[in-house]
Protein backbone atom coordinates (compact mmCIF):
# COMPACT_ATOMS: atom_id res chain seq x y z
CA UNK A 1 0.00 0.00 0.00
CA UNK A 2 2.94 2.62 0.57
CA UNK A 3 4.81 1.83 -2.24
CA UNK A 4 1.64 3.44 -3.85
CA UNK A 5 0.65 6.39 -1.70
CA UNK A 6 4.54 7.37 -2.79
CA UNK A 7 4.21 7.76 -6.37
CA UNK A 8 0.63 9.28 -5.92
CA UNK A 9 1.66 12.11 -3.68
CA UNK A 10 4.60 12.94 -5.57
CA UNK A 11 2.13 12.96 -8.75
CA UNK A 12 -0.24 15.19 -6.84
CA UNK A 13 2.58 17.41 -5.83
CA UNK A 14 3.87 17.31 -8.91
CA UNK A 15 0.83 18.17 -10.61
CA UNK A 16 -0.07 21.25 -7.86
CA UNK A 17 3.03 22.65 -8.90
CA UNK A 18 3.19 22.44 -12.59
CA UNK A 19 -0.36 23.89 -13.06
CA UNK A 20 -0.70 26.41 -10.66
CA UNK A 21 -0.35 30.04 -12.51
CA UNK A 22 2.33 31.30 -13.52
CA UNK A 23 3.26 34.26 -10.96
CA UNK A 24 4.95 36.64 -13.80
CA UNK A 25 1.55 36.66 -15.77
CA UNK A 26 -0.72 37.42 -12.60
CA UNK A 27 -3.05 40.44 -13.65
CA UNK A 28 -5.62 42.35 -12.00
CA UNK A 29 -8.61 43.58 -14.49
CA UNK A 30 -12.21 45.16 -13.66
CA UNK A 31 -14.96 43.65 -15.07
CA UNK A 32 -18.70 42.64 -14.98
CA UNK A 33 -19.80 39.52 -14.29
CA UNK A 34 -22.00 37.66 -16.82
CA UNK A 35 -23.98 34.75 -17.85
CA UNK A 36 -21.92 33.01 -20.91
CA UNK A 37 -25.29 33.87 -22.88
CA UNK A 38 -25.76 37.60 -22.41
CA UNK A 39 -22.18 38.38 -22.19
CA UNK A 40 -22.15 37.01 -25.94
CA UNK A 41 -25.61 38.37 -26.96
CA UNK A 42 -23.89 42.08 -25.83
CA UNK A 43 -27.52 43.99 -24.65
CA UNK A 44 -25.37 46.94 -24.60
CA UNK A 45 -24.59 48.68 -21.53
CA UNK A 46 -24.34 47.37 -18.01
CA UNK A 47 -28.20 48.29 -17.70
CA UNK A 48 -30.88 47.01 -14.72
CA UNK A 49 -31.95 45.23 -18.70
CA UNK A 50 -28.63 43.25 -19.07
CA UNK A 51 -27.97 43.13 -15.18
CA UNK A 52 -31.43 41.25 -14.91
CA UNK A 53 -30.55 38.85 -18.25
CA UNK A 54 -27.34 38.15 -16.48
CA UNK A 55 -28.74 36.79 -12.83
CA UNK A 56 -32.27 35.17 -14.62
CA UNK A 57 -29.92 33.20 -17.02
CA UNK A 58 -26.94 32.15 -14.89
CA UNK A 59 -30.50 31.26 -12.54
CA UNK A 60 -31.06 28.61 -15.81
CA UNK A 61 -27.79 27.62 -15.86
CA UNK A 62 -25.75 29.36 -18.12
CA UNK A 63 -22.06 29.65 -16.98
CA UNK A 64 -20.85 32.85 -15.58
CA UNK A 65 -17.72 34.80 -17.12
CA UNK A 66 -16.26 38.18 -17.17
CA UNK A 67 -15.82 41.01 -19.50
CA UNK A 68 -13.75 43.35 -19.58
CA UNK A 69 -14.74 46.63 -18.31
CA UNK A 70 -11.61 48.38 -20.83
CA UNK A 71 -12.24 46.88 -23.99
CA UNK A 72 -15.55 44.16 -23.63
CA UNK A 73 -13.44 41.40 -24.11
CA UNK A 74 -15.31 38.26 -22.76
CA UNK A 75 -13.26 35.37 -20.13
CA UNK A 76 -14.34 32.46 -19.55
CA UNK A 77 -13.39 31.03 -16.34
CA UNK A 78 -11.27 28.02 -15.28
CA UNK A 79 -13.69 28.38 -11.30
CA UNK A 80 -16.87 28.98 -12.27
CA UNK A 81 -17.81 28.11 -8.52
CA UNK A 82 -15.57 31.50 -7.38
CA UNK A 83 -18.06 34.01 -9.87
CA UNK A 84 -21.34 32.51 -9.11
CA UNK A 85 -21.56 34.84 -6.32
CA UNK A 86 -20.69 37.70 -8.19
CA UNK A 87 -23.14 37.43 -11.79
CA UNK A 88 -24.74 40.57 -12.09
CA UNK A 89 -22.17 42.59 -10.36
CA UNK A 90 -19.09 44.49 -11.30
CA UNK A 91 -16.30 42.83 -9.71
CA UNK A 92 -12.39 42.81 -9.71
CA UNK A 93 -10.82 39.64 -10.53
CA UNK A 94 -7.25 38.49 -10.32
CA UNK A 95 -5.82 35.59 -12.49
CA UNK A 96 -3.86 34.60 -15.65
CA UNK A 97 -5.90 36.40 -18.40
CA UNK A 98 -5.28 34.54 -21.63
CA UNK A 99 -6.64 37.21 -24.35
CA UNK A 100 -6.22 35.06 -27.62
CA UNK A 101 -8.25 32.21 -26.40
CA UNK A 102 -10.33 34.28 -24.31
CA UNK A 103 -10.09 32.29 -21.00
CA UNK A 104 -8.98 33.50 -17.60
CA UNK A 105 -6.90 31.20 -14.60
CA UNK A 106 -8.73 32.81 -11.49
CA UNK A 107 -6.92 33.19 -8.57
CA UNK A 108 -9.22 35.72 -6.34
CA UNK A 109 -12.56 37.72 -6.97
CA UNK A 110 -13.69 40.68 -5.25
CA UNK A 111 -16.98 42.62 -5.48
CA UNK A 112 -16.20 46.75 -6.24
CA UNK A 113 -18.79 49.10 -6.37
CA UNK A 114 -19.62 50.94 -9.63
CA UNK A 115 -18.36 54.36 -8.87
CA UNK A 116 -15.02 52.87 -7.85
CA UNK A 117 -14.69 53.45 -11.99
CA UNK A 118 -14.57 57.03 -12.70
CA UNK A 119 -15.77 58.96 -15.45
CA UNK A 120 -12.77 59.05 -18.13
CA UNK A 121 -11.49 56.01 -17.02
CA UNK A 122 -11.43 53.08 -19.81
CA UNK A 123 -13.72 50.85 -18.29
CA UNK A 124 -16.21 53.82 -17.34
CA UNK A 125 -18.28 53.99 -21.20
CA UNK A 126 -19.45 50.17 -20.63
CA UNK A 127 -21.22 51.29 -17.93
CA UNK A 128 -22.80 54.85 -19.90
CA UNK A 129 -25.72 54.52 -22.69
CA UNK A 130 -24.85 56.74 -24.64
CA UNK A 131 -21.62 55.27 -25.99
CA UNK A 132 -23.90 52.98 -27.76
CA UNK A 133 -25.79 55.19 -29.64
CA UNK A 134 -24.74 55.81 -33.17
CA UNK A 135 -25.82 58.84 -34.38
CA UNK A 136 -24.44 60.54 -37.86
CA UNK A 137 -21.54 59.00 -39.74
CA UNK A 138 -21.10 56.46 -36.87
CA UNK A 139 -25.27 55.39 -38.10
CA UNK A 140 -24.10 54.48 -41.53
CA UNK A 141 -20.73 53.14 -40.24
CA UNK A 142 -23.16 51.12 -37.96
CA UNK A 143 -25.19 50.19 -41.22
CA UNK A 144 -22.48 48.88 -43.28
CA UNK A 145 -21.23 46.63 -40.46
CA UNK A 146 -25.12 45.15 -40.32
CA UNK A 147 -24.91 44.59 -44.08
CA UNK A 148 -21.30 43.27 -44.39
CA UNK A 149 -22.17 40.73 -41.56
CA UNK A 150 -25.66 39.95 -43.19
CA UNK A 151 -24.36 39.11 -46.37
CA UNK A 152 -21.68 36.54 -44.93
CA UNK A 153 -21.81 33.21 -46.89
CA UNK A 154 -21.42 30.83 -44.51
CA UNK A 155 -23.84 31.40 -42.03
CA UNK A 156 -26.42 28.85 -41.01
CA UNK A 157 -29.28 28.64 -38.54
CA UNK A 158 -26.64 27.50 -36.28
CA UNK A 159 -25.01 30.91 -36.08
CA UNK A 160 -25.39 34.23 -34.73
CA UNK A 161 -23.27 36.83 -34.98
CA UNK A 162 -23.88 40.00 -33.12
CA UNK A 163 -22.24 43.30 -33.13
CA UNK A 164 -22.31 46.37 -31.26
CA UNK A 165 -20.53 50.26 -31.38
CA UNK A 166 -18.99 52.17 -28.65
CA UNK A 167 -17.97 55.17 -30.71
CA UNK A 168 -16.37 53.60 -33.04
CA UNK A 169 -14.85 50.70 -31.27
CA UNK A 170 -16.71 47.33 -32.90
CA UNK A 171 -17.71 45.20 -30.46
CA UNK A 172 -18.45 41.33 -32.01
CA UNK A 173 -20.84 38.96 -30.27
CA UNK A 174 -22.09 35.63 -30.78
CA UNK A 175 -21.39 31.94 -31.58
CA UNK A 176 -20.61 29.86 -35.21
CA UNK A 177 -20.20 26.49 -35.85
CA UNK A 178 -17.54 27.10 -38.21
CA UNK A 179 -13.95 28.78 -36.77
CA UNK A 180 -13.61 30.60 -40.76
CA UNK A 181 -17.05 32.64 -39.62
CA UNK A 182 -15.12 34.25 -36.89
CA UNK A 183 -12.10 35.40 -38.91
CA UNK A 184 -14.37 36.71 -42.13
CA UNK A 185 -16.47 38.64 -39.84
CA UNK A 186 -13.21 40.38 -38.04
CA UNK A 187 -11.78 40.51 -41.53
CA UNK A 188 -14.84 42.28 -43.52
CA UNK A 189 -15.28 44.11 -40.58
CA UNK A 190 -11.72 45.74 -40.23
CA UNK A 191 -11.94 46.83 -43.86
CA UNK A 192 -14.89 49.22 -43.05
CA UNK A 193 -14.32 52.95 -43.42
CA UNK A 194 -14.73 54.31 -39.86
CA UNK A 195 -14.22 51.69 -37.80
CA UNK A 196 -10.99 51.34 -35.15
CA UNK A 197 -11.10 49.14 -33.01
CA UNK A 198 -12.40 45.36 -33.13
CA UNK A 199 -13.05 43.31 -30.32
CA UNK A 200 -13.88 39.83 -31.24
CA UNK A 201 -15.93 38.16 -28.90
CA UNK A 202 -17.11 35.58 -31.25
CA UNK A 203 -17.19 32.13 -29.53
CA UNK A 204 -16.60 28.67 -31.99
CA UNK A 205 -19.12 26.15 -30.80
CA UNK A 206 -17.56 22.49 -30.48
CA UNK A 207 -19.21 20.14 -33.01
CA UNK A 208 -19.82 16.99 -30.53
CA UNK A 209 -22.25 14.43 -32.09
CA UNK A 210 -24.49 15.20 -29.07
CA UNK A 211 -25.06 19.05 -29.91
CA UNK A 212 -25.13 18.20 -33.63
CA UNK A 213 -28.09 15.29 -32.69
CA UNK A 214 -29.75 18.53 -31.18
CA UNK A 215 -28.92 20.99 -34.06
CA UNK A 216 -30.42 18.42 -36.33
CA UNK A 217 -33.57 17.50 -33.83
CA UNK A 218 -34.43 21.40 -32.86
CA UNK A 219 -34.07 22.45 -36.66
CA UNK A 220 -36.78 19.28 -37.68
CA UNK A 221 -38.76 20.32 -35.23
CA UNK A 222 -38.71 24.26 -35.74
CA UNK A 223 -39.59 23.80 -38.97
CA UNK A 224 -42.56 20.91 -39.21
CA UNK A 225 -44.31 23.88 -36.83
CA UNK A 226 -42.65 27.52 -37.77
CA UNK A 227 -41.74 26.74 -41.81
CA UNK A 228 -42.36 29.85 -42.87
CA UNK A 229 -39.83 31.46 -40.26
CA UNK A 230 -36.90 29.27 -42.62
CA UNK A 231 -35.72 30.04 -46.18
CA UNK A 232 -33.87 28.43 -48.75
CA UNK A 233 -30.21 29.49 -47.02
CA UNK A 234 -30.91 30.40 -44.07
CA UNK A 235 -33.63 31.34 -41.23
CA UNK A 236 -35.44 34.24 -38.67
CA UNK A 237 -34.81 31.77 -35.89
CA UNK A 238 -31.35 30.74 -34.67
CA UNK A 239 -30.63 27.51 -33.04
CA UNK A 240 -26.93 27.82 -30.43
CA UNK A 241 -26.59 24.66 -29.36
CA UNK A 242 -23.47 24.19 -26.47
CA UNK A 243 -23.30 21.38 -24.77
CA UNK A 244 -26.74 19.99 -24.37
CA UNK A 245 -28.12 23.61 -23.96
CA UNK A 246 -30.14 25.43 -26.61
CA UNK A 247 -30.51 29.11 -26.82
CA UNK A 248 -33.15 30.23 -29.46
CA UNK A 249 -32.74 33.62 -30.81
CA UNK A 250 -34.28 35.98 -33.54
CA UNK A 251 -37.67 37.13 -34.49
CA UNK A 252 -41.03 35.63 -34.74
CA UNK A 253 -44.21 37.50 -35.38
CA UNK A 254 -46.45 36.25 -32.24
CA UNK A 255 -45.94 35.40 -29.11
CA UNK A 256 -47.48 32.12 -29.68
CA UNK A 257 -44.86 30.99 -31.94
CA UNK A 258 -42.24 31.76 -29.62
CA UNK A 259 -43.71 29.42 -27.34
CA UNK A 260 -44.30 26.98 -29.87
CA UNK A 261 -40.58 27.40 -30.60
CA UNK A 262 -39.85 26.37 -26.81
CA UNK A 263 -42.12 24.02 -26.55
CA UNK A 264 -40.93 22.09 -29.49
CA UNK A 265 -37.44 22.62 -28.51
CA UNK A 266 -37.60 20.95 -24.88
CA UNK A 267 -38.76 18.00 -27.09
CA UNK A 268 -35.40 17.71 -28.79
CA UNK A 269 -33.77 14.58 -27.23
CA UNK A 270 -30.97 14.96 -25.61
CA UNK A 271 -31.33 18.89 -24.82
CA UNK A 272 -31.17 19.60 -21.38
CA UNK A 273 -32.16 23.43 -21.31
CA UNK A 274 -33.61 25.75 -23.80
CA UNK A 275 -33.14 29.26 -23.28
CA UNK A 276 -35.83 31.00 -25.50
CA UNK A 277 -34.36 34.49 -26.43
CA UNK A 278 -36.84 35.01 -29.43
CA UNK A 279 -37.76 38.58 -29.79
CA UNK A 280 -41.76 38.99 -30.92
CA UNK A 281 -41.70 41.78 -33.65
CA UNK A 282 -44.87 41.73 -35.55
CA UNK A 283 -44.24 41.36 -39.43
CA UNK A 284 -44.82 44.30 -41.53
CA UNK A 285 -47.88 43.43 -43.17
CA UNK A 286 -49.52 43.14 -39.74
CA UNK A 287 -47.94 46.86 -38.65
CA UNK A 288 -49.36 48.15 -41.79
CA UNK A 289 -53.23 46.37 -41.22
CA UNK B 1 16.20 43.37 -12.96
CA UNK B 2 17.13 40.35 -10.48
CA UNK B 3 13.51 39.44 -9.59
CA UNK B 4 12.96 39.55 -13.99
CA UNK B 5 15.41 37.33 -14.24
CA UNK B 6 14.03 34.90 -11.42
CA UNK B 7 10.59 35.39 -13.18
CA UNK B 8 12.14 34.88 -16.15
CA UNK B 9 13.55 31.01 -14.92
CA UNK B 10 10.68 30.13 -12.74
CA UNK B 11 8.34 31.08 -16.13
CA UNK B 12 10.74 28.66 -18.15
CA UNK B 13 11.09 25.84 -15.56
CA UNK B 14 7.17 25.60 -15.21
CA UNK B 15 6.76 25.15 -19.19
CA UNK B 16 9.38 22.77 -18.96
CA UNK B 17 7.89 21.12 -15.69
CA UNK B 18 4.31 20.88 -17.60
CA UNK B 19 5.85 19.64 -20.77
CA UNK B 20 7.57 16.93 -18.62
CA UNK B 21 4.57 15.88 -16.46
CA UNK B 22 2.63 15.06 -19.80
CA UNK B 23 5.36 13.13 -21.62
CA UNK B 24 5.38 11.24 -18.24
CA UNK B 25 1.54 10.33 -18.36
CA UNK B 26 1.74 9.54 -21.73
CA UNK B 27 4.57 7.01 -21.51
CA UNK B 28 2.63 5.87 -18.09
CA UNK B 29 -0.25 5.24 -20.35
CA UNK B 30 2.13 3.72 -23.25
CA UNK B 31 3.71 1.33 -20.34
CA UNK B 32 -0.01 -0.27 -19.19
CA UNK B 33 -1.01 -1.11 -22.90
CA UNK B 34 -1.03 -4.57 -23.81
CA UNK B 35 0.48 -5.00 -27.32
CA UNK B 36 -1.57 -5.75 -30.23
CA UNK B 37 -0.67 -9.02 -31.53
CA UNK B 38 -0.69 -9.36 -35.15
CA UNK B 39 -1.46 -6.21 -37.02
CA UNK B 40 1.52 -5.26 -39.33
CA UNK B 41 0.72 -2.71 -42.33
CA UNK B 42 3.61 -1.57 -44.69
CA UNK B 43 3.54 2.21 -44.89
CA UNK B 44 2.08 4.05 -48.20
CA UNK B 45 0.38 0.64 -49.02
CA UNK B 46 -2.69 0.58 -50.39
CA UNK B 47 -5.13 -2.12 -50.34
CA UNK B 48 -7.61 -0.55 -53.25
CA UNK B 49 -8.37 -2.82 -55.97
CA UNK B 50 -7.16 -1.77 -59.15
CA UNK B 51 -9.76 0.43 -61.14
CA UNK B 52 -9.24 1.44 -64.90
CA UNK B 53 -11.23 3.57 -67.03
CA UNK B 54 -11.28 4.07 -71.08
CA UNK B 55 -9.48 7.32 -71.92
CA UNK B 56 -12.05 10.47 -72.34
CA UNK B 57 -14.74 8.08 -70.63
CA UNK B 58 -16.92 9.00 -67.51
CA UNK B 59 -15.04 6.17 -64.77
CA UNK B 60 -18.45 5.12 -63.20
CA UNK B 61 -17.74 6.35 -59.81
CA UNK B 62 -20.39 9.57 -59.34
CA UNK B 63 -23.95 7.62 -58.74
CA UNK B 64 -25.20 9.47 -61.42
CA UNK B 65 -23.66 11.58 -64.88
CA UNK B 66 -26.92 12.60 -66.28
CA UNK B 67 -27.78 15.90 -64.17
CA UNK B 68 -24.70 17.06 -64.27
CA UNK B 69 -24.58 20.45 -66.40
CA UNK B 70 -21.82 22.46 -67.18
CA UNK B 71 -20.99 25.37 -64.49
CA UNK B 72 -19.80 28.75 -65.76
CA UNK B 73 -18.81 30.32 -62.96
CA UNK B 74 -15.93 27.83 -63.18
CA UNK B 75 -15.68 27.70 -66.91
CA UNK B 76 -16.23 25.48 -69.72
CA UNK B 77 -14.68 22.45 -68.23
CA UNK B 78 -16.37 21.61 -65.22
CA UNK B 79 -19.72 19.71 -64.73
CA UNK B 80 -21.92 20.26 -62.03
CA UNK B 81 -25.09 18.85 -59.89
CA UNK B 82 -26.79 20.53 -57.33
CA UNK B 83 -30.32 19.07 -55.61
CA UNK B 84 -32.96 20.93 -56.45
CA UNK B 85 -34.84 20.25 -53.05
CA UNK B 86 -34.11 22.83 -50.61
CA UNK B 87 -34.38 20.57 -47.96
CA UNK B 88 -31.32 18.68 -49.20
CA UNK B 89 -29.31 21.85 -50.01
CA UNK B 90 -26.02 22.41 -49.52
CA UNK B 91 -27.08 25.29 -47.00
CA UNK B 92 -28.34 22.13 -44.40
CA UNK B 93 -25.01 20.86 -43.78
CA UNK B 94 -22.34 22.11 -40.97
CA UNK B 95 -19.61 19.46 -40.97
CA UNK B 96 -17.74 17.02 -43.80
CA UNK B 97 -16.20 13.64 -43.62
CA UNK B 98 -13.68 13.38 -46.19
CA UNK B 99 -13.26 9.71 -47.81
CA UNK B 100 -9.79 8.18 -48.77
CA UNK B 101 -9.44 9.54 -52.73
CA UNK B 102 -10.16 6.86 -55.62
CA UNK B 103 -7.87 6.36 -57.86
CA UNK B 104 -8.35 5.32 -61.41
CA UNK B 105 -5.59 4.17 -64.49
CA UNK B 106 -6.20 4.74 -67.82
CA UNK B 107 -6.41 1.89 -69.61
CA UNK B 108 -3.76 2.78 -72.37
CA UNK B 109 -1.36 2.23 -69.64
CA UNK B 110 0.10 -0.85 -68.33
CA UNK B 111 -1.12 -1.20 -64.44
CA UNK B 112 1.14 -3.34 -63.52
CA UNK B 113 3.76 -1.02 -63.88
CA UNK B 114 2.13 1.36 -61.59
CA UNK B 115 2.82 0.20 -58.11
CA UNK B 116 -0.01 0.29 -55.53
CA UNK B 117 2.19 2.89 -53.53
CA UNK B 118 2.34 5.07 -56.27
CA UNK B 119 -1.63 5.38 -56.56
CA UNK B 120 -1.64 5.68 -52.79
CA UNK B 121 0.90 8.21 -52.57
CA UNK B 122 -1.20 10.19 -55.19
CA UNK B 123 -4.60 9.42 -53.60
CA UNK B 124 -2.67 10.85 -49.78
CA UNK B 125 -1.94 14.16 -51.67
CA UNK B 126 -5.00 14.47 -53.24
CA UNK B 127 -7.18 13.70 -49.99
CA UNK B 128 -4.68 16.02 -47.98
CA UNK B 129 -5.07 18.87 -50.44
CA UNK B 130 -8.84 18.46 -50.12
CA UNK B 131 -8.84 18.80 -46.63
CA UNK B 132 -6.90 21.85 -46.74
CA UNK B 133 -9.31 23.38 -48.69
CA UNK B 134 -12.48 22.67 -47.46
CA UNK B 135 -12.21 22.52 -43.62
CA UNK B 136 -12.58 26.36 -43.17
CA UNK B 137 -15.95 26.40 -44.43
CA UNK B 138 -16.74 22.58 -43.47
CA UNK B 139 -14.72 21.95 -40.26
CA UNK B 140 -13.77 18.29 -40.98
CA UNK B 141 -15.42 15.34 -38.88
CA UNK B 142 -14.60 11.63 -38.35
CA UNK B 143 -17.88 10.17 -37.98
CA UNK B 144 -20.97 10.03 -40.10
CA UNK B 145 -23.76 11.83 -38.10
CA UNK B 146 -26.97 14.91 -38.99
CA UNK B 147 -25.54 17.97 -40.51
CA UNK B 148 -22.49 15.75 -42.31
CA UNK B 149 -21.60 15.48 -45.57
CA UNK B 150 -19.29 12.81 -46.98
CA UNK B 151 -17.01 14.15 -49.48
CA UNK B 152 -16.18 11.38 -52.02
CA UNK B 153 -13.35 12.52 -54.69
CA UNK B 154 -11.94 10.10 -57.59
CA UNK B 155 -8.72 10.89 -59.55
CA UNK B 156 -9.36 9.36 -63.11
CA UNK B 157 -6.95 8.37 -65.82
CA UNK B 158 -3.40 8.52 -64.79
CA UNK B 159 -1.18 7.48 -66.88
CA UNK B 160 2.01 5.92 -67.68
CA UNK B 161 5.36 8.36 -67.90
CA UNK B 162 8.80 7.41 -68.77
CA UNK B 163 11.66 5.90 -66.68
CA UNK B 164 12.36 8.04 -63.59
CA UNK B 165 16.05 8.71 -62.76
CA UNK B 166 17.80 7.49 -59.92
CA UNK B 167 18.76 10.67 -57.73
CA UNK B 168 22.09 10.02 -56.27
CA UNK B 169 21.23 11.59 -52.64
CA UNK B 170 21.55 9.48 -50.37
CA UNK B 171 19.83 12.56 -47.83
CA UNK B 172 16.77 11.67 -49.42
CA UNK B 173 14.54 8.94 -48.11
CA UNK B 174 12.01 9.12 -50.74
CA UNK B 175 11.68 5.80 -52.08
CA UNK B 176 11.77 6.45 -56.58
CA UNK B 177 8.96 4.45 -59.10
CA UNK B 178 10.16 2.87 -61.69
CA UNK B 179 7.93 4.63 -64.14
CA UNK B 180 6.45 8.49 -63.40
CA UNK B 181 2.94 8.90 -62.98
CA UNK B 182 1.29 10.74 -65.75
CA UNK B 183 -1.18 13.54 -64.69
CA UNK B 184 -1.54 14.86 -68.42
CA UNK B 185 -5.00 13.38 -69.11
CA UNK B 186 -6.25 13.31 -65.13
CA UNK B 187 -9.92 14.64 -64.51
CA UNK B 188 -11.98 14.82 -61.19
CA UNK B 189 -14.81 13.56 -60.36
CA UNK B 190 -16.84 14.46 -56.61
CA UNK B 191 -19.71 14.19 -54.84
CA UNK B 192 -21.51 15.07 -51.86
CA UNK B 193 -23.65 12.64 -49.88
CA UNK B 194 -25.80 12.88 -47.22
CA UNK B 195 -23.38 11.15 -44.35
CA UNK B 196 -26.54 9.11 -42.61
CA UNK B 197 -28.39 8.17 -46.36
CA UNK B 198 -25.86 8.63 -48.64
CA UNK B 199 -28.56 10.76 -50.54
CA UNK B 200 -26.74 13.04 -53.46
CA UNK B 201 -26.75 16.37 -52.42
CA UNK B 202 -24.21 17.77 -55.15
CA UNK B 203 -21.86 16.58 -57.87
CA UNK B 204 -18.97 17.91 -60.09
CA UNK B 205 -16.86 16.69 -63.01
CA UNK B 206 -13.83 18.65 -63.41
CA UNK B 207 -12.32 17.96 -67.11
CA UNK B 208 -9.63 20.81 -66.13
CA UNK B 209 -6.26 19.91 -67.49
CA UNK B 210 -4.61 21.33 -64.59
CA UNK B 211 -1.96 17.91 -64.81
CA UNK B 212 -0.91 19.02 -68.38
CA UNK B 213 3.13 18.31 -67.51
CA UNK B 214 3.21 17.48 -64.27
CA UNK B 215 4.54 13.83 -63.20
CA UNK B 216 4.90 11.96 -59.95
CA UNK B 217 8.07 9.88 -60.05
CA UNK B 218 8.44 9.10 -56.30
CA UNK B 219 6.52 7.68 -53.65
CA UNK B 220 7.22 10.33 -51.40
CA UNK B 221 6.75 13.22 -54.16
CA UNK B 222 6.13 15.72 -51.62
CA UNK B 223 9.51 16.29 -50.56
CA UNK B 224 10.68 16.18 -54.17
CA UNK B 225 10.90 20.00 -55.65
CA UNK B 226 10.47 18.95 -59.22
CA UNK B 227 7.14 17.44 -58.68
CA UNK B 228 5.78 20.86 -57.42
CA UNK B 229 3.71 20.98 -60.55
CA UNK B 230 2.18 17.98 -59.82
CA UNK B 231 1.21 19.28 -56.31
CA UNK B 232 0.14 22.49 -58.14
CA UNK B 233 -2.52 20.75 -59.82
CA UNK B 234 -3.80 18.75 -57.32
CA UNK B 235 -4.07 22.20 -54.90
CA UNK B 236 -5.40 23.43 -57.82
CA UNK B 237 -8.60 21.12 -58.33
CA UNK B 238 -8.98 20.86 -54.44
CA UNK B 239 -9.34 24.68 -55.15
CA UNK B 240 -12.05 24.37 -57.35
CA UNK B 241 -13.86 21.74 -55.35
CA UNK B 242 -13.90 25.01 -52.44
CA UNK B 243 -14.56 27.22 -55.50
CA UNK B 244 -17.85 25.33 -56.21
CA UNK B 245 -19.51 25.48 -52.57
CA UNK B 246 -18.28 29.13 -52.23
CA UNK B 247 -20.12 29.43 -55.46
CA UNK B 248 -23.19 27.06 -54.24
CA UNK B 249 -23.37 29.61 -50.73
CA UNK B 250 -22.78 33.20 -52.21
CA UNK B 251 -26.41 34.55 -51.54
CA UNK B 252 -28.09 36.26 -54.64
CA UNK B 253 -31.63 37.30 -55.04
CA UNK B 254 -34.59 36.53 -52.62
CA UNK B 255 -32.46 35.20 -50.39
CA UNK B 256 -29.97 37.82 -50.30
CA UNK B 257 -32.80 40.60 -49.42
CA UNK B 258 -34.39 37.52 -47.09
CA UNK B 259 -31.09 37.77 -44.82
CA UNK B 260 -30.43 41.23 -45.33
CA UNK B 261 -33.90 41.52 -43.89
CA UNK B 262 -33.75 39.53 -41.40
CA UNK B 263 -30.24 40.31 -39.97
CA UNK B 264 -30.53 42.70 -36.59
CA UNK B 265 -27.92 42.83 -33.82
CA UNK B 266 -29.32 41.65 -30.56
CA UNK B 267 -31.09 43.97 -28.77
CA UNK B 268 -31.92 46.45 -31.65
Amino acid sequence: MKKFMVPVVLLAAGAALCFAADPSKIKTIQGYADSDICARLMLGPISPERIECSQSTHKQGAAPQIVRLTDNLVFEVNKTKMLKDYVGKFVEATGEPKEKDGRIKLESVKEIDRPNIPPGAPGHELMDARNFRATGDRAKTFEKVRHELAMMPYISEFDFISFTMVGDDVILTGWTVRITNRSTAYNLVKNIEGVNRITNNIEVLPMGSFDMQIRAGARAALQRMLSRYFWGSGSDIKIIVKNGKIILLGRVATKADSDIANIQCNAVPNAFHVFNLLKVAPSEDKKKG
Amino acid sequence: MLTRGIDAFGSGLRRNCRIGFFVWLVALAGCTQEPKPGVESKPGESKSALRRVEPGKESGFLQDYSKLKPNEKLGGDALTYVNPDKMKSLHRYVAIIVDPVQVYVSTAADASLIPDSGRGAVAKYFEHALVGAVSDAFPVVDSPGPLVLRLRAALVGIDLGGKVAPLNDPAMTAKPMDRAIVLEKVSVEMELVDSETGERIAAAVDKATLGAGAEVGSENFSRIERYNEAKMAFDQWAGRVREFLDSEHELTGEDAERALQSYQPYGK
